[in-house]
């Protein structure tokens, strides 16, 4: 389909599944195991490499360790970076799909991605009349 | 396609609520019952086929987005935010939540004042009466119930037809003014300002994040299909028709006599000539209706593109502490509208200048929504025909050419003064 | 490090010439097991003429529909192709560096990452 006279190879089979980070995997809706929306993919944190540093022939892949969410998004946005400390992180060892959506195989309700939900609910939603009534 | 049993057939009947609540609001929100009879007494019917364009538009992409929602669960928001990235799908948010907003605090003001025409008491006095309702409505009362009831009232906006009736009109001539002319008095550039209003009105984004919403609200799979369809094709018409009636009443009655409309009594002006007391009554309980109708699918508008946006829990099925962010957020918009009628803007004028941000928001909302309906992943078997999608483009073409001409025509006519 | 940073990076070759920017950072789900899922290692880099905007996939995930936007994201994006971690040389906070003689492959998503 391109439009160069000899088309590229064709990568190197690999036995796994393939996710591009960006076509697959950011800016997807996560959902916790309940299928409750939690947040979206902001952004990811990957292992390596170390920047600005020859990468030795032979060095093992990073891998991704966390979704992030939070604050990344606005510097993904206007630029910038937030500092280490202030990610708000869900461990990639808490994934458990990854579809349409990614799915998680935790509960949301402790996750450090859902503390504005929880204060939001705690702090005024659940105190109005009828904040805990179930429509159905 | 058609249950065997009554029950399953007035459950079909009244499963179109969803299509016609959200026609309701791009058609016969405040700022279209006036637009709609301000077009009718300055240029006839000569912009009918601008309604009709945007019928079959909204109709294309409405079942579009129902059927992304159904099939693949997600709603339009989500969508947008998946395919455009942030950059693109945060100007699209501010510009969606801008126009939303707007509407908001226009369609509270537009009950106020049907209010007011029905009660006689001050329009500001029902203001913070009309936002307790709506957000009441919000916060406690089923979507289902909801969409049946300000759909059905609605409904009787259907009056305006009657009315036509009613006024025997010279049906000739009026089928003459159906071909598309610039009336004498009036430029060229006013005519096309006009055109793009109703095309941008019959098109308003928050109809699809609205409908896509409430199709996951309903819990739609892709065995509803045929639903959707069926919503879509009943729904959107009926706006049109609704919107194209208030025209033509317009037309007989206020364009001969010369009266340019610029409130809401001159639109049900013609209504108590053809149809008497009795019409009048109509008309009121319709206006009130779809003004709360718009309000309501507004306000719930605003919450789902920011809790789809950011990926927050949403959904009037969940208890509202199940979904805090996007109750709170419905919240504080009711609040500001209300903040901004009580330093007396004129809710009509409000909704005028959204046209501005439709110019972003209109092909940033329905270019990933045509993407979508294509990808596998997605839609499984039930990606776009190629019918829909030769379609799709010659609209997002036409959606374009209106976003690129509506703010230099806006400035150039005074807003279509 | 946040991927984000790296998407949209320039890209040079080791002589210093200008290859593209960072379109996307490619994974493969294989590796040790974690609880839930396995990990996702970094399989190469997408190159592509624009920067972090990969505009929907259109120039990898085979779709064709509808045809004319399918063939303008196409050709925007016509010259992409995909590095190899192994070929990767250096990651800066500003650059991309490859190794000498690095392979260029086809972007196209095949097997069962074509989801």
């Amino acid at each position: 389909m391109t439009s160069l006279h000899n088309p590229l190879p064709p990568v190197p089979h690999v036995a796994g599944r393939i996710l591009d980070a960006q076509l697959h995997l950011m800016d997807r809706q996560v959902l916790d195991h309940d299928g409750v929306p939690v947040t979206t993919v902001d952004d990811l944190e990957v292992s390596g490499p170390a920047l600005d540093v020859e990468i030795p022939p032979g060095t093992e892949p990073p891998v991704i360790t966390a979704l992030l969410t939070g604050s990344v998004l606005g510097t993904r946005i206007f630029g910038g970076r937030p500092p280490s400390s202030r990610l708000v992180r869900i461990p990639w060892t808490d994934v458990a799909e990854v579809g349409v959506v990614v799915r998680l195989g935790v509960s949301g309700e402790p996750l450090d991605a859902s503390w504005v939900e929880r204060w939001v609910r705690d702090k005024i939603i659940a105190r109005i009349p009828g904040g805990r009534h179930d429509p159905r | 396609m058609w249950g065997p049993n009554e029950g399953s057939l007035v459950k079909r009947l009244l499963g179109v609520a969803l299509g016609v609540l959200t026609a309701i609001g791009g058609f016969v929100d405040i700022g279209d019952l006036v637009t709609n009879a301000v077009v009718g007494s300055r240029f006839g019917l000569s912009l009918v086929w601008v309604v009709a364009i945007g019928v079959l538009g909204i109709i294309l992409f409405a079942n579009m987005s129902g059927r992304v929602a159904a099939v693949s669960g997600r709603a339009t928001f989500e969508v947008i935010r998946e395919r455009l990235g942030p950059r693109a799908g945060l100007a699209n948010l501010s510009a969606s939540f801008l126009i939303n907003l707007m509407t908001v605090t226009a369609e509270i003001g537009g009950i106020a004042l049907s209010l007011q025409l029905a009660s006689s008491v001050y329009y500001l006095l029902w203001i913070p009466v009309a936002a307790l309702a709506v957000w009441l409505v919000i916060w406690r009362v089923r979507f289902s119930i909801m969409e049946n009831v300000t759909g059905l009232l609605g409904l009787t906006l259907i009056i305006f037809a009657v009315a036509l009736f009613l006024l025997k009109p010279d049906w000739g001539s009026l089928a003459g003014q159906l071909t598309p002319a610039v009336p004498q008095q009036e430029t060229v550039w006013t005519y096309s300002y006009y055109a793009i209003a109703l095309f941008g009105a019959a098109m308003t984004p928050y109809e699809v994040f609205f409908f896509s919403s409430g199709a996951v609200e309903e819990g739609w799979t892709a065995k509803d299909l045929g639903q959707s369809r069926i919503n879509v094709l009943v729904g959107f018409p009926l706006g049109g028709l609704l919107s194209v009636s208030i025209a033509a009443c317009a037309a007989v009655v206020l364009l001969p006599a010369g009266i340019s409309v610029t409130s809401l009594s001159q639109v049900v002006l013609p209504v108590a000539e053809g149809a008497g007391k009795l019409g009048l009554a109509f008309v009121l309980v319709g206006m009130a209706a779809a003004t709360f109708g718009a309000a309501l699918e507004t306000t719930l508008s605003s919450g789902y593109t920011l809790a789809q946006f950011f990926g927050w829990s949403w959904g009037k099925f969940r208890r509202p502490a199940e979904a805090a962010r996007f109750h709170l957020s419905m919240i504080v918009c009711l609040l500001v509208g209300i903040a901004v009628l009580a330093t007396g803007v004129d809710p009509v004028l409000v909704t005028e200048y959204s046209v501005v941000f439709s110019a972003i928001a209109l092909p940033l909302t329905y270019l990933p929504i045509l993407i979508v309906a294509n990808d596998p992943q997605y839609m499984r078997e039930h990606v776009n025909g190629s019918a829909v999608n030769v379609l799709g483009m010659v609209y997002l073409v036409i959606i374009l050419l209106a976003s690129i001409a509506a703010i230099p025509l806006m400035i150039a006519t005074g807003a279509g003064s | 490090m946040i991927l984000g940073d790296l998407l949209g990076t320039p890209v040079f070759d080791a002589d210093g010439g200008r290859l593209g920017r960072v379109a996307d950072a490619r994974f493969v789900l294989e590796g040790a097991p974690h609880q839930l899922m396995v990990e996702a290692r970094l399989l190469g880099l997408v190159v592509g003429p624009h920067s972090a905007s990969s505009f929907m996939g259109y120039e990898r995930n085979g779709l064709t529909h509808p045809r004319l936007l399918a063939r303008i994201l196409r050709w925007r994006h016509r010259g992409s192709f995909l590095v190899l971690w192994e070929d990767v040389a250096a990651v800066g906070t500003g650059s991309v560096r490859l190794r000498p003689g690095y392979t260029r492959y086809s972007t196209a998503l095949v097997g069962p990452g074509k989801a």
